[in-house]
Protein backbone atom coordinates (compact mmCIF):
# COMPACT_ATOMS: atom_id res chain seq x y z
CA UNK A 1 0.00 0.00 0.00
CA UNK A 2 2.48 2.51 1.02
CA UNK A 3 4.84 1.90 -1.74
CA UNK A 4 1.54 2.15 -3.80
CA UNK A 5 0.97 5.23 -2.80
CA UNK A 6 4.82 6.65 -2.86
CA UNK A 7 4.29 5.67 -6.60
CA UNK A 8 1.32 7.86 -7.23
CA UNK A 9 2.96 10.66 -5.94
CA UNK A 10 5.99 10.28 -7.99
CA UNK A 11 3.59 10.06 -10.53
CA UNK A 12 1.89 13.18 -9.67
CA UNK A 13 5.17 14.89 -9.51
CA UNK A 14 6.35 14.00 -12.26
CA UNK A 15 3.15 15.02 -14.44
CA UNK A 16 2.59 18.04 -12.36
CA UNK A 17 6.34 19.31 -13.67
CA UNK A 18 5.41 18.85 -17.26
CA UNK A 19 1.65 20.72 -16.52
CA UNK A 20 3.89 23.34 -15.10
CA UNK A 21 6.32 24.02 -17.91
CA UNK A 22 3.17 24.15 -20.38
CA UNK A 23 0.67 26.29 -17.98
CA UNK A 24 2.80 28.53 -16.93
CA UNK A 25 3.33 29.54 -21.10
CA UNK A 26 -0.30 29.58 -21.09
CA UNK A 27 -0.58 31.88 -18.26
CA UNK A 28 2.45 34.35 -19.79
CA UNK A 29 0.29 34.77 -22.78
CA UNK A 30 -3.12 35.32 -21.05
CA UNK A 31 -1.04 37.67 -18.53
CA UNK A 32 0.90 39.77 -21.06
CA UNK A 33 -1.86 40.27 -24.14
CA UNK A 34 -5.28 39.55 -21.77
CA UNK A 35 -6.46 37.03 -24.42
CA UNK A 36 -6.95 33.42 -24.55
CA UNK A 37 -5.02 30.75 -26.70
CA UNK A 38 -7.28 28.21 -28.06
CA UNK A 39 -4.63 26.96 -30.16
CA UNK A 40 -2.57 26.56 -27.21
CA UNK A 41 -3.12 22.38 -27.20
CA UNK A 42 -2.85 22.17 -30.68
CA UNK A 43 0.94 23.48 -30.17
CA UNK A 44 1.50 20.78 -27.83
CA UNK A 45 1.40 18.33 -30.52
CA UNK A 46 3.18 20.54 -33.09
CA UNK A 47 6.09 19.86 -30.51
CA UNK A 48 5.73 15.89 -30.94
CA UNK A 49 4.95 16.24 -34.42
CA UNK A 50 8.14 18.63 -35.14
CA UNK A 51 10.34 16.44 -32.68
CA UNK A 52 8.74 12.85 -34.70
CA UNK A 53 10.14 14.54 -38.27
CA UNK A 54 13.59 15.59 -36.28
CA UNK A 55 14.06 11.60 -35.03
CA UNK A 56 12.34 10.42 -39.15
CA UNK A 57 16.00 12.73 -40.42
CA UNK A 58 17.58 10.34 -37.75
CA UNK A 59 18.52 12.23 -35.45
CA UNK A 60 18.52 10.07 -32.57
CA UNK A 61 19.82 12.33 -29.80
CA UNK A 62 17.72 13.71 -27.51
CA UNK A 63 19.60 16.85 -26.76
CA UNK A 64 20.12 17.61 -30.26
CA UNK A 65 15.90 17.13 -30.88
CA UNK A 66 15.69 19.85 -28.20
CA UNK A 67 18.04 22.24 -29.78
CA UNK A 68 16.31 21.84 -33.24
CA UNK A 69 12.76 21.34 -31.97
CA UNK A 70 13.03 24.79 -29.52
CA UNK A 71 14.24 27.54 -32.30
CA UNK A 72 11.68 25.53 -34.74
CA UNK A 73 8.50 26.48 -32.59
CA UNK A 74 10.00 29.51 -31.55
CA UNK A 75 9.89 30.62 -35.32
CA UNK A 76 6.90 29.00 -36.08
CA UNK A 77 4.89 30.75 -33.09
CA UNK A 78 6.34 33.80 -34.01
CA UNK A 79 5.38 33.78 -37.34
CA UNK A 80 1.98 32.68 -36.92
CA UNK A 81 1.51 35.55 -34.16
CA UNK A 82 2.66 37.86 -36.61
CA UNK A 83 0.34 36.44 -39.35
CA UNK A 84 -2.97 35.81 -37.69
CA UNK A 85 -3.03 37.50 -34.05
CA UNK A 86 -0.80 41.17 -34.14
CA UNK A 87 -3.38 42.49 -37.32
CA UNK A 88 -6.38 41.93 -35.22
CA UNK A 89 -4.66 43.63 -32.41
CA UNK A 90 -5.79 47.16 -33.89
CA UNK A 91 -9.22 46.75 -33.83
CA UNK A 92 -11.53 47.17 -30.73
CA UNK A 93 -12.27 44.17 -28.78
CA UNK A 94 -9.80 42.16 -29.91
CA UNK A 95 -9.59 39.61 -27.03
CA UNK A 96 -12.63 38.10 -28.14
CA UNK A 97 -11.37 38.04 -31.92
CA UNK A 98 -7.86 36.44 -30.89
CA UNK A 99 -9.69 33.93 -28.89
CA UNK A 100 -11.99 33.18 -32.17
CA UNK A 101 -9.35 32.93 -34.64
CA UNK A 102 -6.97 30.77 -32.21
CA UNK A 103 -9.97 28.76 -32.57
CA UNK A 104 -10.03 28.29 -36.02
CA UNK A 105 -6.36 27.87 -35.77
CA UNK A 106 -6.22 24.83 -33.48
CA UNK A 107 -8.93 23.40 -35.50
CA UNK A 108 -7.22 24.42 -39.20
CA UNK A 109 -3.87 22.37 -37.28
CA UNK A 110 -5.14 19.51 -35.85
CA UNK A 111 -6.78 18.09 -39.30
CA UNK A 112 -3.42 19.39 -41.28
CA UNK A 113 -2.04 16.70 -38.68
CA UNK A 114 -4.10 14.09 -39.74
CA UNK A 115 -3.87 15.00 -43.16
CA UNK A 116 -0.18 14.90 -43.16
CA UNK A 117 0.81 12.29 -40.37
CA UNK A 118 -2.18 10.34 -39.97
CA UNK A 119 -5.05 9.53 -38.01
CA UNK A 120 -2.73 6.61 -35.80
CA UNK A 121 -0.89 7.63 -33.38
CA UNK A 122 2.89 8.39 -33.68
CA UNK A 123 5.44 6.79 -31.07
CA UNK A 124 8.90 8.84 -29.81
CA UNK A 125 11.82 6.98 -28.66
CA UNK A 126 12.83 6.22 -24.57
CA UNK A 127 14.68 9.04 -23.72
CA UNK A 128 16.93 6.78 -22.22
CA UNK A 129 15.55 3.27 -21.29
CA UNK A 130 16.59 1.58 -17.76
CA UNK A 131 15.51 2.70 -14.05
CA UNK A 132 16.72 2.70 -10.42
CA UNK A 133 15.69 0.56 -7.87
CA UNK A 134 15.73 2.17 -4.44
CA UNK A 135 14.24 -0.97 -2.25
CA UNK A 136 10.86 -1.67 -3.47
CA UNK A 137 10.41 1.31 -5.01
CA UNK A 138 11.47 1.14 -9.15
CA UNK A 139 11.85 4.91 -10.68
CA UNK A 140 12.48 4.86 -14.72
CA UNK A 141 15.41 7.02 -16.32
CA UNK A 142 12.65 8.49 -18.36
CA UNK A 143 10.39 9.76 -15.21
CA UNK A 144 13.45 11.24 -13.55
CA UNK A 145 14.63 12.73 -16.78
CA UNK A 146 11.35 14.17 -17.77
CA UNK A 147 11.29 15.61 -14.13
CA UNK A 148 14.58 17.63 -14.28
CA UNK A 149 13.95 18.88 -18.65
CA UNK A 150 10.35 20.46 -16.69
CA UNK A 151 12.20 22.07 -13.36
CA UNK A 152 14.98 23.10 -15.95
CA UNK A 153 13.10 24.64 -18.31
CA UNK A 154 10.51 26.39 -15.51
CA UNK A 155 14.28 27.82 -13.97
CA UNK A 156 15.45 28.97 -17.19
CA UNK A 157 12.19 30.47 -18.13
CA UNK A 158 12.17 32.46 -14.40
CA UNK A 159 15.86 33.38 -15.24
CA UNK A 160 15.21 34.80 -18.49
CA UNK A 161 11.99 36.64 -16.71
CA UNK A 162 14.07 38.43 -13.85
CA UNK A 163 17.36 38.82 -15.68
CA UNK A 164 17.13 39.28 -19.37
CA UNK A 165 16.37 42.77 -21.15
CA UNK A 166 13.34 40.74 -22.68
CA UNK A 167 12.49 39.29 -19.78
CA UNK A 168 12.42 42.57 -18.10
CA UNK A 169 9.82 44.14 -20.78
CA UNK A 170 7.80 40.83 -20.79
CA UNK A 171 7.09 41.50 -17.40
CA UNK A 172 7.07 45.61 -17.85
CA UNK A 173 4.31 44.94 -20.55
CA UNK A 174 2.49 42.25 -18.59
CA UNK A 175 2.44 45.08 -15.65
CA UNK A 176 1.11 47.55 -17.50
CA UNK A 177 1.46 48.13 -21.40
CA UNK A 178 0.74 51.95 -21.47
CA UNK A 179 3.18 52.98 -19.37
CA UNK A 180 5.59 50.48 -20.86
CA UNK A 181 5.11 51.52 -24.26
CA UNK A 182 5.86 55.08 -23.00
CA UNK A 183 9.51 54.50 -21.65
CA UNK A 184 10.47 53.10 -24.89
CA UNK A 185 9.56 49.33 -24.61
CA UNK A 186 8.39 47.90 -28.01
CA UNK A 187 4.91 46.51 -27.32
CA UNK A 188 4.01 44.55 -30.43
CA UNK A 189 7.88 42.74 -30.29
CA UNK A 190 6.91 42.07 -26.47
CA UNK A 191 3.32 40.17 -27.50
CA UNK A 192 4.77 38.40 -30.18
CA UNK A 193 7.68 37.07 -28.64
CA UNK A 194 5.38 36.05 -25.52
CA UNK A 195 3.59 34.00 -27.94
CA UNK A 196 6.81 32.42 -29.46
CA UNK A 197 8.25 31.54 -26.29
CA UNK A 198 4.91 30.30 -25.04
CA UNK A 199 4.89 27.90 -28.27
CA UNK A 200 7.87 26.60 -27.41
CA UNK A 201 7.17 25.60 -23.64
CA UNK A 202 3.95 23.89 -24.61
CA UNK A 203 5.47 22.13 -27.26
CA UNK A 204 8.73 20.79 -25.24
CA UNK A 205 5.89 19.56 -23.04
CA UNK A 206 4.79 17.90 -25.94
CA UNK A 207 7.91 16.25 -26.77
CA UNK A 208 8.48 15.67 -23.29
CA UNK A 209 4.43 13.72 -22.68
CA UNK A 210 5.14 12.03 -26.29
CA UNK A 211 6.91 9.27 -25.16
CA UNK A 212 4.85 8.21 -22.33
CA UNK A 213 1.35 9.08 -24.06
CA UNK A 214 2.26 9.13 -27.52
CA UNK A 215 1.25 12.25 -30.63
CA UNK A 216 -1.94 11.96 -32.17
CA UNK A 217 -3.70 15.00 -34.38
CA UNK A 218 -5.94 15.62 -31.34
CA UNK A 219 -4.23 15.03 -28.33
CA UNK A 220 -3.66 18.53 -27.61
CA UNK A 221 -7.46 19.14 -26.59
CA UNK A 222 -6.72 17.13 -23.31
CA UNK A 223 -3.61 19.36 -22.52
CA UNK A 224 -5.49 22.92 -23.74
CA UNK A 225 -8.53 22.06 -20.84
CA UNK A 226 -5.96 20.87 -18.21
CA UNK A 227 -3.55 24.14 -19.19
CA UNK A 228 -6.72 26.12 -18.71
CA UNK A 229 -7.83 24.43 -15.63
CA UNK A 230 -4.44 24.94 -14.13
CA UNK A 231 -4.53 28.80 -15.13
CA UNK A 232 -7.76 29.21 -14.33
CA UNK A 233 -7.67 27.49 -10.96
CA UNK A 234 -3.92 29.12 -9.75
CA UNK A 235 -5.41 32.75 -11.21
CA UNK A 236 -5.03 33.91 -14.51
CA UNK A 237 -1.98 35.68 -15.09
CA UNK A 238 -0.39 34.71 -12.05
CA UNK A 239 2.66 32.39 -12.80
CA UNK A 240 3.34 31.86 -9.25
CA UNK A 241 0.06 30.29 -9.23
CA UNK A 242 0.21 28.32 -12.18
CA UNK A 243 3.19 26.47 -10.55
CA UNK A 244 1.34 25.65 -7.49
CA UNK A 245 -1.69 25.03 -9.26
CA UNK A 246 0.20 22.71 -12.13
CA UNK A 247 1.55 20.24 -9.21
CA UNK A 248 -2.26 19.57 -6.97
CA UNK A 249 -3.32 18.85 -10.44
CA UNK A 250 -0.36 16.17 -11.19
CA UNK A 251 -1.10 15.10 -7.84
CA UNK A 252 -4.75 14.83 -8.00
CA UNK A 253 -5.07 13.13 -11.50
CA UNK A 254 -2.73 10.34 -9.81
CA UNK A 255 -4.55 9.68 -7.02
CA UNK A 256 -7.99 9.95 -8.58
CA UNK A 257 -6.58 7.89 -11.13
CA UNK A 258 -5.23 5.29 -9.05
CA UNK A 259 -8.11 4.90 -7.03
CA UNK A 260 -10.88 5.70 -8.90
CA UNK A 261 -9.63 5.18 -12.22
CA UNK A 262 -8.62 7.32 -14.99
CA UNK A 263 -12.06 8.31 -16.12
CA UNK A 264 -12.52 10.37 -13.40
CA UNK A 265 -9.76 12.47 -13.20
CA UNK A 266 -10.94 15.33 -15.54
CA UNK A 267 -14.20 15.61 -13.37
CA UNK A 268 -12.02 15.39 -10.02
CA UNK A 269 -10.34 18.41 -11.70
CA UNK A 270 -13.31 20.64 -12.67
CA UNK A 271 -15.44 19.21 -9.71
CA UNK A 272 -11.64 21.10 -7.65
CA UNK A 273 -11.83 24.02 -9.99
CA UNK A 274 -15.44 25.07 -10.10
CA UNK A 275 -15.07 24.47 -6.01
CA UNK A 276 -12.08 27.04 -5.44
CA UNK A 277 -14.00 29.60 -8.06
CA UNK A 278 -17.22 29.30 -6.20
CA UNK A 279 -15.43 30.54 -3.05
CA UNK A 280 -11.54 31.78 -4.47
CA UNK A 281 -13.33 33.17 -8.06
CA UNK A 282 -9.75 34.74 -8.57
CA UNK A 283 -7.97 31.67 -7.92
CA UNK A 284 -5.19 30.54 -5.92
CA UNK A 285 -2.53 33.13 -6.39
CA UNK A 286 -5.65 36.40 -6.70
CA UNK A 287 -5.24 37.34 -10.25
CA UNK A 288 -7.93 37.47 -12.54
CA UNK A 289 -8.46 40.04 -15.44
CA UNK B 1 11.30 71.89 -31.54
CA UNK B 2 7.59 70.18 -31.69
CA UNK B 3 4.95 72.03 -34.22
CA UNK B 4 1.49 70.12 -34.24
CA UNK B 5 0.02 71.24 -37.43
CA UNK B 6 -3.60 71.02 -38.06
CA UNK B 7 -4.30 67.85 -36.22
CA UNK B 8 -7.69 66.40 -36.00
CA UNK B 9 -8.62 63.28 -34.18
CA UNK B 10 -12.23 61.89 -34.75
CA UNK B 11 -13.80 59.09 -32.72
CA UNK B 12 -16.57 58.66 -34.87
CA UNK B 13 -19.28 61.45 -34.67
CA UNK B 14 -17.06 62.77 -31.67
CA UNK B 15 -14.37 65.01 -32.62
CA UNK B 16 -11.63 64.88 -29.88
CA UNK B 17 -9.08 67.30 -31.47
CA UNK B 18 -10.19 69.67 -33.81
CA UNK B 19 -7.83 71.21 -36.34
CA UNK B 20 -5.36 72.16 -33.78
CA UNK B 21 -1.82 73.87 -34.15
CA UNK B 22 0.61 74.98 -31.89
CA UNK B 23 4.60 75.14 -31.60
CA UNK B 24 6.61 74.64 -28.61
CA UNK B 25 10.47 76.02 -28.47
CA UNK B 26 13.08 74.22 -26.92
CA UNK B 27 13.91 74.63 -22.90
CA UNK B 28 9.64 76.66 -23.15
CA UNK B 29 7.73 75.13 -20.15
CA UNK B 30 4.09 74.87 -23.00
CA UNK B 31 0.58 74.82 -20.69
CA UNK B 32 -2.54 73.26 -21.71
CA UNK B 33 -5.86 73.98 -20.09
CA UNK B 34 -9.26 73.17 -20.65
CA UNK B 35 -12.47 71.91 -19.34
CA UNK B 36 -12.83 68.36 -18.80
CA UNK B 37 -13.57 66.10 -22.03
CA UNK B 38 -11.86 69.32 -23.97
CA UNK B 39 -9.38 66.92 -25.69
CA UNK B 40 -6.16 67.90 -23.92
CA UNK B 41 -5.33 63.99 -22.92
CA UNK B 42 -6.27 62.91 -26.63
CA UNK B 43 -3.95 65.32 -28.13
CA UNK B 44 -1.22 64.16 -25.56
CA UNK B 45 -2.14 60.22 -27.02
CA UNK B 46 -1.62 62.13 -30.30
CA UNK B 47 1.87 63.08 -30.17
CA UNK B 48 3.11 60.06 -28.22
CA UNK B 49 1.99 57.70 -30.70
CA UNK B 50 -0.82 55.87 -29.57
CA UNK B 51 -4.01 57.28 -31.28
CA UNK B 52 -3.76 57.93 -35.29
CA UNK B 53 -4.57 61.11 -36.25
CA UNK B 54 -5.11 63.43 -39.37
CA UNK B 55 -2.37 66.43 -40.08
CA UNK B 56 1.38 66.57 -38.65
CA UNK B 57 3.71 66.81 -36.09
CA UNK B 58 7.15 67.70 -36.33
CA UNK B 59 9.47 67.00 -33.49
CA UNK B 60 12.92 68.71 -34.37
CA UNK B 61 11.37 69.12 -38.31
CA UNK B 62 11.14 65.36 -38.47
CA UNK B 63 7.51 64.09 -38.82
CA UNK B 64 6.61 61.85 -36.11
CA UNK B 65 3.25 61.08 -37.33
CA UNK B 66 2.72 57.24 -37.87
CA UNK B 67 5.72 56.03 -35.50
CA UNK B 68 4.80 53.79 -32.71
CA UNK B 69 5.07 55.13 -28.70
CA UNK B 70 8.19 52.95 -28.18
CA UNK B 71 10.01 54.96 -30.92
CA UNK B 72 8.47 58.42 -30.32
CA UNK B 73 9.74 57.60 -26.58
CA UNK B 74 13.35 56.64 -28.15
CA UNK B 75 13.30 60.09 -29.89
CA UNK B 76 13.50 62.01 -27.14
CA UNK B 77 9.18 62.50 -26.31
CA UNK B 78 8.50 61.33 -23.16
CA UNK B 79 5.45 61.38 -20.74
CA UNK B 80 3.64 60.95 -17.73
CA UNK B 81 -0.44 59.95 -16.85
CA UNK B 82 -2.71 61.54 -15.13
CA UNK B 83 -3.38 58.22 -12.67
CA UNK B 84 0.63 57.20 -12.06
CA UNK B 85 1.29 54.17 -14.22
CA UNK B 86 3.86 51.81 -12.62
CA UNK B 87 5.12 48.15 -12.65
CA UNK B 88 3.70 47.05 -9.26
CA UNK B 89 5.96 44.20 -8.67
CA UNK B 90 8.91 46.21 -9.64
CA UNK B 91 10.80 47.94 -7.50
CA UNK B 92 11.07 51.34 -7.48
CA UNK B 93 14.90 51.36 -8.78
CA UNK B 94 14.18 48.52 -11.77
CA UNK B 95 10.85 50.67 -13.00
CA UNK B 96 13.56 53.69 -12.96
CA UNK B 97 15.87 51.28 -14.81
CA UNK B 98 13.38 49.81 -17.33
CA UNK B 99 12.92 53.29 -18.34
CA UNK B 100 16.75 53.97 -18.52
CA UNK B 101 17.13 50.41 -20.35
CA UNK B 102 14.44 50.65 -23.28
CA UNK B 103 13.74 54.63 -23.44
CA UNK B 104 17.41 56.41 -23.61
CA UNK B 105 18.94 55.92 -27.00
CA UNK B 106 22.58 55.25 -25.33
CA UNK B 107 21.38 52.28 -23.15
CA UNK B 108 21.34 51.05 -19.53
CA UNK B 109 23.54 53.41 -17.39
CA UNK B 110 23.31 52.61 -13.49
CA UNK B 111 24.81 55.57 -12.13
CA UNK B 112 22.21 57.78 -14.55
CA UNK B 113 19.40 55.91 -12.59
CA UNK B 114 21.22 56.99 -9.28
CA UNK B 115 21.30 60.00 -10.17
CA UNK B 116 17.73 59.89 -11.47
CA UNK B 117 16.71 58.36 -7.91
CA UNK B 118 18.36 61.05 -6.35
CA UNK B 119 16.67 63.77 -8.41
CA UNK B 120 13.07 62.56 -7.63
CA UNK B 121 13.66 62.45 -3.66
CA UNK B 122 13.34 58.38 -4.11
CA UNK B 123 16.85 57.13 -3.50
CA UNK B 124 15.84 55.92 0.00
CA UNK B 125 13.10 53.70 -1.30
CA UNK B 126 14.50 52.04 -3.87
CA UNK B 127 13.88 48.59 -2.81
CA UNK B 128 10.65 49.02 -2.58
CA UNK B 129 7.85 47.77 -4.58
CA UNK B 130 6.17 50.66 -6.95
CA UNK B 131 2.78 48.81 -5.66
CA UNK B 132 3.63 49.92 -2.19
CA UNK B 133 4.08 53.74 -3.14
CA UNK B 134 2.10 56.64 -1.70
CA UNK B 135 0.33 58.48 -4.56
CA UNK B 136 3.33 61.36 -4.08
CA UNK B 137 5.74 58.74 -4.37
CA UNK B 138 3.61 57.22 -7.37
CA UNK B 139 4.38 60.72 -8.89
CA UNK B 140 7.24 61.00 -9.04
CA UNK B 141 8.52 57.25 -9.86
CA UNK B 142 6.24 57.80 -13.34
CA UNK B 143 8.31 61.17 -13.51
CA UNK B 144 11.89 59.46 -12.95
CA UNK B 145 10.81 57.03 -15.44
CA UNK B 146 10.17 59.65 -18.33
CA UNK B 147 13.34 60.84 -17.15
CA UNK B 148 15.41 57.62 -17.12
CA UNK B 149 14.64 57.35 -21.30
CA UNK B 150 16.64 60.85 -21.25
CA UNK B 151 13.85 62.72 -23.44
CA UNK B 152 14.00 66.44 -25.13
CA UNK B 153 10.66 66.63 -23.87
CA UNK B 154 8.43 65.80 -20.70
CA UNK B 155 4.90 66.02 -21.10
CA UNK B 156 3.43 65.95 -18.14
CA UNK B 157 -1.00 64.97 -18.14
CA UNK B 158 -2.12 66.50 -14.53
CA UNK B 159 0.38 65.94 -12.29
CA UNK B 160 -0.96 67.92 -9.36
CA UNK B 161 -4.30 65.53 -9.69
CA UNK B 162 -5.61 65.01 -6.15
CA UNK B 163 -2.11 66.80 -4.40
CA UNK B 164 -2.74 68.30 -1.40
CA UNK B 165 -0.79 71.95 -1.08
CA UNK B 166 2.58 70.69 0.55
CA UNK B 167 2.65 67.52 -2.29
CA UNK B 168 1.64 70.43 -5.17
CA UNK B 169 4.70 73.09 -4.40
CA UNK B 170 7.12 69.23 -4.43
CA UNK B 171 6.04 68.95 -7.59
CA UNK B 172 6.16 72.44 -9.08
CA UNK B 173 9.75 72.95 -7.33
CA UNK B 174 10.70 69.33 -8.83
CA UNK B 175 9.04 70.66 -12.78
CA UNK B 176 11.09 73.77 -12.04
CA UNK B 177 14.13 71.56 -12.00
CA UNK B 178 13.74 69.67 -14.42
CA UNK B 179 13.21 72.70 -16.80
CA UNK B 180 15.97 74.18 -15.75
CA UNK B 181 19.19 71.93 -14.13
CA UNK B 182 18.38 69.22 -16.93
CA UNK B 183 17.29 71.66 -19.56
CA UNK B 184 14.32 69.80 -20.94
CA UNK B 185 11.25 71.55 -22.54
CA UNK B 186 8.28 70.71 -20.67
CA UNK B 187 4.37 70.62 -21.71
CA UNK B 188 2.14 70.36 -18.85
CA UNK B 189 -1.42 69.82 -18.91
CA UNK B 190 -3.38 71.16 -15.75
CA UNK B 191 -6.36 72.07 -14.18
CA UNK B 192 -4.50 74.68 -11.51
CA UNK B 193 -4.29 78.09 -12.99
CA UNK B 194 -1.65 79.30 -10.42
CA UNK B 195 0.24 76.55 -11.17
CA UNK B 196 0.41 77.68 -14.87
CA UNK B 197 0.71 80.89 -14.88
CA UNK B 198 4.19 80.24 -12.05
CA UNK B 199 4.99 77.49 -13.93
CA UNK B 200 4.51 78.68 -17.55
CA UNK B 201 5.68 80.47 -20.53
CA UNK B 202 2.91 79.53 -22.88
CA UNK B 203 -0.37 78.56 -22.55
CA UNK B 204 -2.77 76.94 -24.88
CA UNK B 205 -6.68 76.90 -23.92
CA UNK B 206 -8.61 74.40 -25.50
CA UNK B 207 -12.44 73.47 -25.74
CA UNK B 208 -14.09 70.39 -27.60
CA UNK B 209 -10.61 70.07 -29.01
CA UNK B 210 -10.65 73.46 -30.44
CA UNK B 211 -7.73 76.37 -30.00
CA UNK B 212 -9.81 78.95 -27.63
CA UNK B 213 -6.57 81.09 -27.77
CA UNK B 214 -2.70 80.53 -26.77
CA UNK B 215 -0.19 82.90 -25.87
CA UNK B 216 1.57 84.70 -22.45
CA UNK B 217 -0.06 82.88 -19.36
CA UNK B 218 -1.44 85.96 -17.42
CA UNK B 219 -3.00 87.55 -20.76
CA UNK B 220 -4.88 84.15 -21.45
CA UNK B 221 -6.25 83.92 -18.68
CA UNK B 222 -7.78 86.95 -17.97
CA UNK B 223 -8.93 86.38 -21.73
CA UNK B 224 -12.84 87.03 -21.67
CA UNK B 225 -13.64 84.03 -23.95
CA UNK B 226 -11.52 81.95 -21.77
CA UNK B 227 -12.86 83.34 -18.53
CA UNK B 228 -16.16 82.45 -20.40
CA UNK B 229 -15.68 79.06 -21.76
CA UNK B 230 -13.28 77.42 -19.11
CA UNK B 231 -13.04 79.64 -16.07
CA UNK B 232 -16.49 80.43 -15.82
CA UNK B 233 -16.34 83.52 -13.70
CA UNK B 234 -13.97 86.46 -13.29
CA UNK B 235 -13.81 85.93 -9.37
CA UNK B 236 -13.57 81.95 -9.91
CA UNK B 237 -10.19 82.16 -11.97
CA UNK B 238 -8.06 81.91 -8.64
Amino acid sequence: MLVEIIDVIISGMINGSVYALMAVGLTLIYGVSKAFNFAYGSFYSMGGYVAFMIFGAHINNYILVFCLAAPILFLLGYLIEKALVAPLRKRDDWEIKVMMITLGLALFLDNSYQVIFGARMKSLPTILEGSIELGDFILSYQDIIIFIFSIGGILAFRWFLNNTRTGMSVRAVAQNPAGAQIVGIPKEFVFSATFAISTVMVGMGGILLAQKYFVTPMGGWDILVKSWVITAFGGMGSIKGSLYAAFIVGMLEAFVGWHFGMNWTLIALFAVLLTTLAIRPQGLMGKWG
Amino acid sequence: MLEVKNATKKFGELTAVNDLSFEVSQGQVFGIAGPNGAGKSTLYNLITGLYPFEGSILFNKKEIRGFAPHAIAKMGISRTFQIPQTFPSLTVEKSIGVGNHFGSQEGYDPSYVDNILEFVSLEDKRDELTGQLNLLDKKMLMIGAALATKPQILMLDEPMAGSNAKEILALMDLIKRINKDMGITIIIIEHFMKVLTELTQKLLIIETGTEICCGDPVEVTNDPRVIECYLGDVNDKN
